[in-house]
């Protein structure tokens, strides 16, 4: 999730489902034997039924997210203990995004010595530029397909590494390759391959008769920002699929099989829904790698051209800011994309806390 | 965490009470060179640092001109700005007008060098001074010359790329024909400098309204009225047809002339250095074209950087600073980086030096683009281009010609919306700026 | 489990290995871009097998992109952003989870308003705030007076400046990065499947909270610290605009930003060849990385269900 940082590439240890429960499930068997805690209860892919049958939310003494047992009223040693967190979010997160936010209702030189309170100018304006609806169009054509690309393959490549036992450790550190390039390399190795003068594989696609020339073809651009993006974060997608389908519990595929339901019908019926928790978090973390985090690739291929064509919000939002000098109208697109995010966040919480809280 | 934290705060606080006792005083100079540039910037400052034992220039690269320009505006809002910093022509009103520098001529007046400042050449001095004193000092100036492959051209019968438009069409179209390349030409990366700005120069076109803002910040685009439109349609044709080719993302332009594939290529006079240490190919250069109806075509404008002084730093430091412009001012300075790079010597002298030491001889082309710079009278449609937001209005631009070339808009239609988009930032930047008008900018001292 | 089906067996294997392909293609190209010289680099199209200048190239990378010195301040910042987003976040996560403090709440939306907002978005006051990280304290002895209470106390008049430029220093370069919930959200989650009963039988025995801490949540984590440890030192590896905004001293360059500095622009020399070269040396530690830690990885996992 790692919004913090949309050029980096790395999207940041989740809350999978998949992980954060599957994970101390087994610890938890191996070590700490406790009463009560079934493996399938721990785990990522937690069978409906069972969710449905967790009365204990809504005790009167529980506040949300705390533990049941804890250590009581005490108020010095947890102040201390959040202090680091909350003065580096203060200096390094409240203060900028607060000044950026100030930011949105001024006109100001980029030196910053002159500056105008313009009320909501900068806002108006962007809803009245055709250029920034194109761009939340193709924003949302980009996410969207670039999501469901990367969830497809990797689906397909989790379900087949989880087939194929021999080589199965090679396929699976190739696949997770792409993991540890920088967005920044992986972009500029897309726009080498596939340009249309040098690039290898632009002319393989020539030699099949394709006119490919996405310096010309706003189509092409699009497409191929979209295939960059989804390689550069189907390992990611894939690791949290591979994971989940480990833990499928092997009984009930197994008694799939007995009752003669082949390896792709016991996919579709049994694994994929019991991983419906991890691919709707995959869901929401490909849309805001989308958002987010593309940026690096986007300047590495198309500079947002041609004519506007990958032209994403956050391109957009550092073309204005960094290239443009326009800082106004570049912070209150910041200040709309942080709304949005915050959306996001609300979102995921509603969704993880009313799934977690059943097993606490 | 919170205890180092705590530490690093009285660490900091103690680094800074004690006097820093070093003999040389250190001053920053951003740049946006690279490659040759840059190994030949690094080069500069060492011959400065040797030459006296007061001060160090310590050159630092950060990035493209928009980098440096980040770096520099981000630096100077958290007041610390280097002493020096290097931006491109287009962020000349925004440089002058922000309040944030000290105008070159000042500081070296204050600190008594005597720099012959008429002694710059017209373009150049014109383009970087504000009325009539230097607010920058002129490192990197270049032109777009027509660089050009001759076997291409003996091969297909003609001895050299021709002086108009027209001609030259018919020879790329030629080249193509004859299957003696695979590209007539290759568009360039910042085609709307060479390609639509000088290009307008050249042909005595204007660009906008008030001298092409030289005569305030009320200026307006008008090029959506001139020849420019003719030319995008021009470049279009030639794209469709394949005589025109976008190198685009992965690759640079250059690369397609340097490696004998396209024919010709219009590109800053800066390229020498790169061109001269890879090309393999038989290759010279002209001047740019101009229509067959203009005659005698104008002189082109400039491009590159200058070295911009920011304020907010101790006398000493500005001792420093002063001691190394006065040395970049210095003939002899011009005339080698005029020599390794490319770049037009900023000065008559220095002009005058390489020529009496038979450099052009050795190097004709060296000499095209002061030719170039300083043919004709310039006008007011030639002197340049002084417009605020100019990077923004470019890129606006830029995209709606783009529109062309996808072939989702018509010239003309493009043209109208990147004058209407470009007219509306402009008018920010007159909004922003309003009080400061250009002929009053400079607050009294 | 797995029944003999050897036709989808030899599908899968197929997928596989294009899914394989597919991420190795752009790499191979990079090898073969990085092991010519620069006349056949500019060669179109660029030839498919590699030349004999590999081991030259790379040589010239090092060199030129100052390697010896960017790979270490690459490997501090990684590391610093890694260990310090784990610290902070393992002690925030336990308070929020096991305390029941009157502004719990407030503190709990505070660090989670951060968990999605990239830092781009805020990155030039970022920069402001960094460069002078000492500005809250400074209000803050505006605020209470201190210069007055100095004069009261020693009689003589001085301005009190606090100044903590972070400009080129390598905490100006992690702690801003470290600022968001990502990780604290993690452990949070984890903590909250921690089985109650541990904390119970920790409280009869009447261990501090801290000595819960250590000896009890900590090794629960231990799975989850080392996966999160990997994929903080590649985000922390391949951090771009923060370090090219930031670091203005060559010194104090990350890999990354050195690495940038060898792709060829539009005025400099097309030499692609020491660029891919670069690409591949700045790959390989996040690689090796990868590689070694994969075990690591997966093994709690594996563990849990195989």
């Amino acid at each position: 999730m790692n919004a913090s940082s949309p050029i980096a590439s790395s999207p940041i240890w989740p809350e999978s489902p998949a992980v954060q429960v599957a994970q101390p499930s087994g610890l938890v068997r191996s070590q700490h034997p406790s009463p009560g805690a079934t493996v399938a209860e721990h785990s990522p892919v937690t069978p409906r039924p069972i969710r449905a049958r967790t009365p204990k939310r809504g005790q009167p003494d529980r506040e949300p997210g705390l533990k049941r047992a804890n250590f009581g009223r005490e108020a010095g040693l947890p102040t201390l203990l959040l202090l680091p967190q909350l003065l580096i979010l203060v200096c390094f997160f409240f203060i900028p995004s607060l000044r950026a936010l100030m930011q949105s209702v001024l006109l100001s030189d980029p030196f910053g010595s002159n500056v105008q309170f313009v009320w909501f100018d900068n806002f108006k304006a962007l809803f009245a530029s055709g250029e920034y609806r194109q761009s939340i169009v193709t924003t949302i054509w980009f996410t969207v397909t670039q999501n469901v690309i990367t969830l497809a393959v990797a689906v397909v490549l989790a379900f087949a590494s989880d087939r194929v036992v021999r080589g199965r450790s090679v396929y699976r550190t190739l696949i997770l390759l792409p993991y540890a390039i920088a967005p920044a390399i992986a972009g500029i190795l897309w726009a080498f391959l596939f340009n249309p003068v040098v690039g290898p594989l632009a002319h393989m696609l020539h030699a099949l008769g394709i006119s490919w020339d996405p310096n010309r073809n706003p189509n092409d651009a699009l497409w191929l920002v979209i295939m960059a993006a989804s390689w550069k974060h189907i390992c990611y997608d894939y690791i949290f699929l591979a994971v989940g389908l480990l833990a499928v519990p092997a009984s009930l595929m197994e008694a799939a099989a007995v009752d003669g339901a082949g390896p792709i019908r016991r996919f579709f019926l049994i694994a994929l829904p019991m991983l419906g928790p991890t691919v709707f978090f995959l869901a929401v973390m490909n849309f805001i790698y989308g958002f987010f985090e593309t940026f690096a690739i986007i300047d590495a291929v198309t500079h947002g051209g041609p004519a506007g064509a990958t032209n994403i919000l956050v391109y957009k939002v550092y073309v204005d800011g960094f290239i443009n000098l326009d800082l106004g109208s570049s912070a209150a697109q910041s200040v709309l994309l942080m709304t949005f995010a915050l959306i996001c966040t609300l979102l995921q919480f509603r969704y993880f806390d009313h799934k977690v809280n059943y097993g606490v | 965490m919170k205890k180092t934290a705590f530490m690093a705060v009285l660490l900091g606080v103690l680094a800074l009470a004690a006097p820093a006792q070093a003999a040389r005083v250190e001053v920053q100079w951003w740049h946006a060179m690279s490659g040759v540039l840059g190994d030949r910037l690094n080069e500069l400052v060492e011959k400065f640092n040797a030459s006296q034992d007061k001060y160090t220039v310590v050159a630092v690269a950060k990035g493209n001109y928009d980098e440096v320009t980040n770096g520099v505006i981000a630096a100077y809002r958290a007041k610390r700005p280097p002493e020096m910093v290097q931006i491109a022509e287009r962020g000349y009103l925004t440089m002058l007008l922000s309040g944030a520098i000290v105008p070159v001529q000042d500081l070296l007046d204050q600190k008594g060098y005597k720099i012959d400042w008429p002694d710059f050449i017209k373009p150049v001095a014109s383009f970087w001074s504000y009325k009539g004193r230097m607010s920058a000092m002129p490192f990197n100036s270049s032109t777009p010359i027509f660089w050009y492959n001759k076997e291409h051209f003996r091969k297909a019968g003609f001895d050299k790329p021709a002086d108009t438009w027209q001609e030259l069409e018919a020879q790329l179209y030629a080249i193509k024909a004859k299957g003696v390349s695979e590209c007539g030409t290759v568009l360039p990366g910042d085609f709307y400098w060479s390609l639509l700005e000088n290009y307008s120069a050249i042909n005595n076109q204007p660009y906008g309204t008030l001298a092409n803002g030289f005569g305030g910040l009320g200026t307006e685009f008008v090029y959506n009225k001139t020849k420019v439109v003719s030319q995008v349609a021009r470049l279009k044709k030639w794209l469709d047809d394949g005589v025109l080719q976008i190198a685009g993302q992965g690759l640079s332009p250059e690369q397609l002339f340097t490696s004998g594939r396209c024919s010709t290529f219009v590109n800053s006079t800066a390229s020498h250095g790169n061109i001269e240490r890879n090309a393999k190919i038989e290759w010279s250069a002209t001047f740019l074209p101009h229509e067959n109806d203009i005659n005698p075509p104008l002189n082109s404008t400039i491009g590159g950087g200058a070295i911009w002084v920011m304020k907010g730093h101790t006398p000493e430091r500005y001792d420093a600073v002063a001691a190394f412009l006065d040395f970049v001012a210095q003939p002899e300075t011009q005339v080698w980086w005029h020599g390794v790079t490319g770049y037009v010597p900023a000065t008559s002298k220095a002009y005058a030096l390489a020529r009496e030491r038979g450099y052009y001889k050795e190097h004709p082309t060296r000499e095209i683009a002061v030719l170039q710079l300083s043919r004709g009278t310039p006008n007011d449609n030639s002197r340049g281009f002084r417009f605020g937001n100019f990077v923004q209005t470019m890129l606006a631009q830029r995209s709606e010609v783009e529109a062309v070339f996808t072939g989702q808009k018509q010239p003309q239609q493009a043209m109208d919306d990147a004058v209407k988009r470009g007219n509306e930032i402009l008018r920010q930047f007159e909004k922003l700026n309003a009080g400061k008008d250009a002929e009053a900018g400079r607050e009294p001292k | 489990m797995v029944e003999r089906a050897p036709v989808l067996d030899t599908i899968c294997h197929a997928i596989l290995i294009a899914g394989a392909l597919l991420v190795c293609v752009p790499l191979y190209f990079a090898f073969v871009a990085g092991s010519l010289t620069i006349a056949e680099v500019q060669k179109v199209p660029l030839p498919w097998l590699p030349g004999g200048q590999f081991v030259a190239n790379l040589q010239a990378a090092w060199a030129k992109a100052d390697f010896s010195r960017t790979f270490l301040n690459s490997i501090v910042v990684a590391v610093g952003i890694t260990a310090g987003k784990i610290a902070v976040s393992l002690l925030s996560a336990f308070a929020i989870t096991y305390f029941r403090f009157r502004y719990r709440m407030l503190a709990f939306w505070l660090i989670f308003m951060s968990l999605m907002l990239p830092i781009e978005v805020r990155i030039v006051p970022t920069f402001e705030a960094v460069a002078n990280a000492a500005l809250p304290l400074q209000w803050l002895a505006d605020m209470l007076h201190v210069a007055d209470l100095w004069k009261w106390i020693s009689g003589h008049d001085v301005t009190i400046t606090l100044e903590w430029n972070m400009v080129n220093t390598y905490p100006g370069l992690i702690l801003p990065l470290i600022a968001s919930a990502t990780a604290t959200f993690l452990f949070r989650q984890f903590f909250l499947t921690v089985p109650d009963e541990l904390c119970e039988a920790a409280r009869l025995d009447g261990a501090s909270p801290l000595r819960f801490f250590w000896s009890i949540l900590l090794p629960l984590s231990v799975s989850n610290i080392i996966a999160l440890a990997i994929i903080l030192f590649l985000f922390g590896w391949n951090q771009y605009l923060w370090p090219l905004l930031f670091t203005t001293d060559k010194d104090m360059a990350t890999a990354v930003i050195a690495l940038k500095n060898l792709i060829p622009r539009s005025d400099s020399e097309p030499a692609w060849n020491i660029a891919m070269s670069g690409a591949l040396l700045t790959m390989l530690p996040p690689t090796l990385v990868i590689l070694l830690l994969q075990r690591w990885f997966l093994k709690g996992l594996i563990d849990s269900s195989k």
